[in-house]
């Protein structure tokens, strides 16, 4: 992840700003996460998730953890700083409101297909991520995720680089790396049944 | 760790109103669509007599034995290849359905993923009213969100919740009447089970063997929620004998020292070591006394934070119903390392003891793919029935690369309920055979968070099967096995027409012959019907219930069907 000490720093500003304005509508409290996330949903960088449509618990979770520093982000971790419990949530819930994109990432192929579904056969993803892969409460949405974050997030658990969920660190160390590359395309190119999302 | 959770629990009692607030209730109470079609009042006395009720069936695993054993015979043995749908109710919630429907006069309560419950017309299939639990935004669970049903008593009907609440809702109208915290889902708690109402308690356990909880048992009010005890399945020295052995004499390969030197080192670890319940218990009416299993111990496969025979996991327990106090146990694995847990809840049966003698006794299915026999004075092992699956390689030690064990990690027998046909003296078992490597890693409590302390990894080239056992609980002999091309869940029920049903993971559901496994009748429900049937008759026919939505753990597919069948 690459973004400017400039930049961070006018992140950070903005978030301190809007920290002590508590009365500030939770909108302009999440102004500045747009500046990875997207104005409109779409990331700035494929390496940076989607956010909008993600489950409140977990983007609550996710902030409580860069808070609390279980997960370790050079951006992530000054801005939730700043936040209390209740910003958390109501952040964490505004952002759950919002529509998934569609980042038209293509369908994975066949032997790809098949690769991932081996996987969750051997470790059971669909056990938290849900049958589609939709996700639910504390468990985050991977279906139509960015390719390049999901792959990264998945080999971070596997070298314990992210450490607030060594439950994902054992089952990823379970698989290979080439499980995950196969994870990672064949997630990304999901798309929800009965959603164009 | 005790200020932190102080700090969260302040905080969450704040957030989660909020995040309630956000969600709309969406009770949907319509007038009762039949004419003259009125929720009853369910009485302890009808509760009590709950074995001998043709037209009902009013607990969970039928009546407070546990048997599945429903005495009405109008479906038999002879008749039954005629059933056919009377009526399928379709739900709003397409995931993994393990709900045993529930049936007053004429009134069928059944539940969904994500805590939602239906009151049905059971002659009909017509809905009556819908409750839409509202989940707060935290919700932790590892298999998916699954309930398995309501209990019902007097003019209520009880419910706990994904976000671990236990909620008492009007049975005329699915209004809530009150709700009570069980647990913080911050810290892992969840609920999936039916609650078990006995005499103005509500019994519930807890969910969490999957993420560092101290499990439990609590009796709440039934009338107004009011807590009024805790049984703490890890009691505060859970450090035990030592035990080298499993139930069955078989060495686990325990490094006795090691974990003596971690206990000097790191101190009892009751605090965070699991042991969920998640089934209901049996109730002794005789003796006023509760049976239930308690899950593994937290982290499921690293055994080196938690040293000791880690009590009352993996065990068979006992308690006074009044108090909540501690009777006796039983532990099946001492220091478990591969989740091969106690999770089938158990069966009180009259059965013989050693010297031939008829007893009191309360059975058990394992995943360990045996059936236990205990006495129910004491909870010791009076036998274990032959090994109902294959079983290879045990114990061997979860290794980093992974060590491969039969059973896999869900057994032998989950957490389906048995059934029982007194008549035969016989116990009906479903069974996974999903072979497994075991592998360990290890990590701190990661509060709150998914802990396995390794992974269980189904060998995707090697085949798996399922089957249906019926075993003598007097002798532990196998007296029929039926093979079934996919694993096992969901649960079973026998009949005093000499019938016992069970679904598959395929969408099949079949009727089979008691008393020799032959295949009887067969349907397909186009989605895995991994939950328990139900029996009940109105209007002088009987019915059989089941519902299709499939199972996240073995992840057949999905649905969300409701079946009820009977004859021409």
């Amino acid at each position: 992840m690459t973004v400017s000490a400039a930049l961070m720093g006018s992140l950070l500003g903005a978030v301190v700003l809007a920290g002590a304005a508590l009365a500030e509508p939770v909108e302009e409290r999440a102004q500045p996460c747009a500046a990875c996330h997207g104005e409109n949903s779409i990331p700035q960088q494929k390496t940076v998730p989607v956010i909008w449509g993600q489950g409140q618990g977990y983007l609550y979770l996710q902030l409580r953890d860069y808070k609390s520093g279980a997960r370790k982000n050079d951006i992530m971790t000054p801005l939730a700083q700043t936040l209390e419990r209740d910003d958390m949530l109501a952040l964490a819930l505004y952002f759950s409101q919002k529509r998934w994109p569609n980042l038209q990432q293509p369908p994975a192929p066949p032997d790809v297909a098949a690769r991932a579904t081996r996987a969750n056969v051997a470790i059971g993803c669909t056990g938290c991520h849900q049958g589609q892969y939709q996700g639910e409460g504390t468990q985050p949405r991977l279906a139509g995720q960015t390719r390049e974050y999901l792959q990264q997030s998945m080999l971070d658990f596997r070298n314990r680089t992210r450490g607030n969920n060594p439950g994902m660190t054992d089952l990823m160390l379970a698989i290979s790396e080439d499980d995950i590359a196969a994870c990672a395309e064949y997630l990304a190119g999901l798309r929800l049944e009965g959603s164009p999302r | 760790m005790i200020a932190i959770r102080s700090a969260l629990a302040i905080a969450s009692a704040v957030a989660l109103a909020g995040a309630a607030a956000a969600q709309e209730v969406k009770q949907a109470p319509k007038a009762a669509a039949a004419p003259g079609l009125t929720p009853s009042n369910v009485t302890q006395q009808m509760l009590d007599g709950a074995a001998n009720d043709r037209n009902n069936f009013l607990h969970t695993n039928g009546d407070y034995t546990q048997k599945r054993f429903h005495p009405a015979n109008q479906i038999n043995a002879g008749n039954v290849r005629r059933l056919h749908p009377a009526w399928i109710f379709q739900t709003e919630v397409k995931e993994s359905m393990e709900t045993s429907p529930i049936v007053v006069n004429g009134v069928m309560y059944v539940t969904t993923s994500f805590s939602q419950v239906y009151a049905l017309n059971a002659a009909t299939g017509e809905q009556l009213w819908q409750y839409k639990h509202p989940l707060g935004p935290i919700t932790t669970y590892c298999c998916g969100p699954n309930n398995r049903g309501v209990a019902v008593y007097e003019d209520k009907v009880y419910l706990a919740t994904l976000d671990a609440k236990l909620v008492a809702l009007d049975a005329k109208t699915g209004s809530k009447v009150w709700q009570s915290d069980v647990g913080d889902p911050e810290l892992g708690y969840s609920e999936t089970m039916a609650p078990t109402v006995v005499k103005g308690k509500v019994l519930v356990g807890t969910n969490g063997g999957e993420y560092g909880i101290r499990g439990f048992v609590k009796a709440y009010d039934a009338k107004d929620g009011k807590l009024l005890w805790t049984f703490n399945t890890i009691p505060d020295n859970s450090v035990g004998v030592w035990a080298e052995k499993d139930a069955t004499g078989r060495d686990m390969h325990r490094n006795i020292q090691a974990e003596k030197d971690q206990l000097a080192k790191t101190g009892d670890p009751y605090k965070t070591l699991g042991g969920g319940v998640w089934q209901n218990p049996a109730v002794d009416l005789a003796t006023n006394r509760i049976y239930f299993v308690v899950g593994n111990p937290s982290p499921d496969l690293d055994g080196s934070l938690r040293p000791g025979d880690n009590l009352y996991t993996d065990s068979l327990v006992s308690l006074d119903l009044e108090t909540g106090r501690y009777v006796c146990h039983f532990q099946y694995i001492a220091h478990d390392v591969w989740d091969l847990d106690a999770v089938s809840p158990p069966v009180l049966v009259d059965a013989r003891d050693k010297t031939g003698k008829v007893i009191p006794a309360v059975i058990h299915g394992g995943k360990t793919g045996h059936v236990y026999v205990h006495d129910r004075k004491d909870c010791s092992l009076i036998r274990f029935s032959d090994p109902m699956v294959k079983q290879e390689n045990m114990w061997v030690l979860p290794t980093p690369e992974g060590a491969r064990m039969l059973p896999g990690a869900n057994g032998g027998v989950e957490w389906s309920p048995m059934t029982v046909n007194p008549q035969l003296g016989v116990t009906y078992a479903i069974n996974l055979h999903q072979p497994m490597t075991y592998h360990v890693q290890s990590s701190p409590y990661p509060n709150g968070k998914l802990w396995l302390g390794g992974a269980f990894k189904v060998i995707p080239t090697e085949e798996q099967s399922g089957n249906i056992t019926a075993v003598d609980y007097n002798t532990g002999k196998i007296r029929w096995q039926v093979k079934t091309p996919q694993p096992m869940i969901g649960g079973i029920l026998s009949t005093a027409g000499g019938v016992v049903f069970a679904g598959e993971a395929n969408g099949r559901f079949r009727a089979y012959d008691a008393n020799n496994g032959n295949v009887l009748w067969s349907f397909n429900a186009g989605a895995g019907v991994n939950a328990p049937p139900s029996s009940y008759m109105v209007g002088g026919k009987q019915y059989i219930v089941v519902a299709a939505g499939g199972n996240v753990q073995i992840d057949s597919k999905r649905g969300n069907n409701i079946i009820a069948f009977t004859l021409d």
